[in-house]
């Protein structure tokens, strides 16, 4: 019988936590901004443009409290800004992605934050119109004193542009970190992982357009709007069976590429049923919504329950695999956890809250 | 008081002799390509090594250095193979530190500045050897280092000097020295050769299983 010891590698523990994990959803806040920019450029989906960006800033702003909170130095995090790996040197060969996201994170907040001024000017003018009080000022101070459609229409070429110098940074962001995964680092199943980046930008689709819905849905009960909500069930339907074939495809790849392979993904592929069932309920479910708008809470759900699942096989589980392929240990996951994962969530939200106090998320046409 | 200027004497005397060679050992270094070569034949498993490296640099407990993987070939046959950081020619660990933390010296050890180790841990999967931790006492990330100091002051490694039977050999690989005449002159592996990662750690002996 052949046996083999790895002491260095048994010996090596959970390395990033479940908190990252939040973050990877987190990233759905990209995914968010990405699909006002394209309604904002396209002419479509203009009532839900507002409440896109306002949900997507709010999440997207949090996004690196994730990793922040599993860095084992945190208090040097600023040293990502102020010393990044961006660019070859013999002593620093190659560039690191993280340092690259860090930036293109800094460029594209800043850039969703100008698009969304500009975009909310004369919404907020139009809803000063009908405010009182402090909620008054506030809408007059970021209609940033555009008070007509004429200035209004100067102002949609300037975000017309700014949207899209957006998408290429917010578009990194939604394979990231399936590109880290994949091109840094040496996990097997990570490597060997081919539909990693394209199953990852789908998904966090599932998980912005779920989140939106669900946002939507609670904010607007008993007054839903076919013209926003029919689209974004579309989205959802497509980028929920796409997760679901490319999952499945994934496995068929595993499968025929080498039994070594397929023996090392074996304990991912239970939660990879999982997924595929969940997601395909969310297709179906999605269907149903279009014509049943009542069912849209359980599309969300069922679809988040699909993707916490996917990003934990993904996340943590692939990482139990140890670097030789041969064995997979426990998860060691230190108390608290669970709060500590949910917390870069709730800042998310809670700046999404203070966001939808500062800004007007209804569209209003002139005069109405 | 003469006991006191008499010490206070021989630390001068002693931080006079030193300090010269300090100071000259990076131009000593300079162009240099430090490896190793273990003779696996030669490693019974003592771990005198791994000892010496713990003492050396304060390794946590719970963390190595440097380890011996164990395996039983079909026939009963016992292997020890010593491992640690292989300082690679084209180390995947470096590009993804995101603050450069992790970098190459011009003698081709691969090191971590404290200082701007944020202890992200993106080196840590980024080794494809499992050569790499966080220090938990430190909060960066630890490696074997071929032991920076002790090079500087012109002595070999920890682990090179505790090994009895010699199984570890250490030296500029391209000047004309042990390490350098095996190398050239015996079949010498390396560890996962298929990453590309050009590992300066050569061996000979080394059981096919181990790179599977």
């Amino acid at each position: 019988m052949l046996e083999y010891y790895f002491p260095n590698e048994a010996a090596e523990p959970l390395l990033w936590h479940p908190v990252l994990f939040a973050y990877t959803l987190l990233v759905s806040g990209a995914d968010l901004l990405i699909l006002a920019a394209l309604a904002y450029l396209s002419g479509s989906l203009r009532k839900a443009i507002p409440l896109m960006t306002m949900l997507g800033i709010g999440f997207f702003a949090v996004v690196l409290a994730g990793p922040l909170a599993d860095l084992r130095s945190p208090h040097k995090a600023p040293l990502i800004f102020t010393h990044p790996h961006l660019a070859p040197t013999p002593t620093n060969p190659g560039i690191s992605l993280t340092a690259f996201q860090a930036t293109a994170w800094l460029i594209a907040l800043i850039l969703s934050i100008i698009f969304a001024l500009l975009t909310f000017s004369y919404y907020s003018h139009q809803a000063s119109l009908t405010s009182v009080g402090l909620r008054k000022s506030l809408y007059q101070a970021f209609s940033l004193g555009v008070t007509s459609a004429e200035k209004y229409g100067a102002v949609e070429k300037v975000a017309k542009a700014v949207a899209v110098l957006m998408l290429p940074f917010l578009t990194l962001w939604g394979v990231y970190p399936a590109t880290l995964f994949i091109m840094q680092t040496w996990n097997p199943a990570w490597r060997s992982w081919a539909l990693l980046p394209v199953t990852y930008f789908a998904d966090t689709f599932v998980v912005a357009t779920a989140l939106f819905m669900l946002v939507y849905f609670i904010w607007r009960y008993g007054g839903l709007e076919r013209d926003v909500v029919v689209p974004v069930l579309k989205i959802h339907a497509a980028g929920s069976l796409s997760v679901a074939a490319l999952t499945g495809l994934q496995m068929a790849i595993w499968w025929t590429w080498s039994p070594a392979t397929a023996e090392m993904v074996k304990p991912l592929i239970p939660l990879m049923y999982v997924v595929i069932g969940l997601l395909l309920l969310s297709f179906f479910l999605s269907l149903v919504a279009i014509r049943y708008q009542a069912t849209i809470p359980a599309v969300s759900l069922v679809a988040m329950a699909g993707t916490f699942t996917n990003k934990w096989n993904i996340i943590v589980n692939a990482q139990l695999i140890s670097k030789t392929g041969l064995a997979f240990f426990e998860a060691e996951l230190g108390g608290g956890w669970l709060l500590e994962t949910a917390a870069p969530l709730a800042l998310g939200v809670a700046v999404f809250v203070l966001l939808s106090i500062l800004f007007p998320l209804e569209v209003r046409e002139s005069g109405k | 008081m003469v006991e006191t200027t008499r010490r206070g004497f021989l630390g001068i005397v002693s931080a006079l002799a030193v300090l010269p060679a300090l100071s000259a050992a990076p131009d000593m270094r300079e162009g240099k390509r430090y490896a190793m070569l273990i003779e696996v034949d030669k490693c019974y498993g003592c771990m005198a090594c791994v000892i010496a490296c713990a003492a050396e640099n304060n390794v946590p407990l719970g963390s190595f250095r440097t380890w011996i993987e164990h395996l039983v070939k079909p026939d009963g046959t016992r292997v020890f193979i010593p491992k640690q950081c292989n300082h690679c020619d084209d180390p995947p660990c470096v590009p993804p530190c995101p603050t450069g933390a992790t970098y190459k010296t011009a003698d081709g050890l691969v090191l971590v500045n404290d200082e701007l180790c944020i202890g992200c841990g993106a080196c840590v999967k980024g080794c494809p050897y499992g050569a790499r931790y966080i220090n938990p006492v430190k909060g960066v990330a630890d490696k074997c280092t071929f032991c920076d100091h002790r090079l500087r002051a012109g002595l070999l490694p920890a682990c090179v000097e505790a090994c009895p039977t010699g199984a570890r050999v250490f030296g500029p690989l391209h000047e004309d020295n042990e390490l350098s005449k095996i190398v050239r002159s015996r079949p010498v592996q390396v560890l996962k050769p298929h990453t590309g990662a050009e590992p300066q750690i050569y061996y000979t002996s080394l059981p096919d299983e181990v790179n599977r």
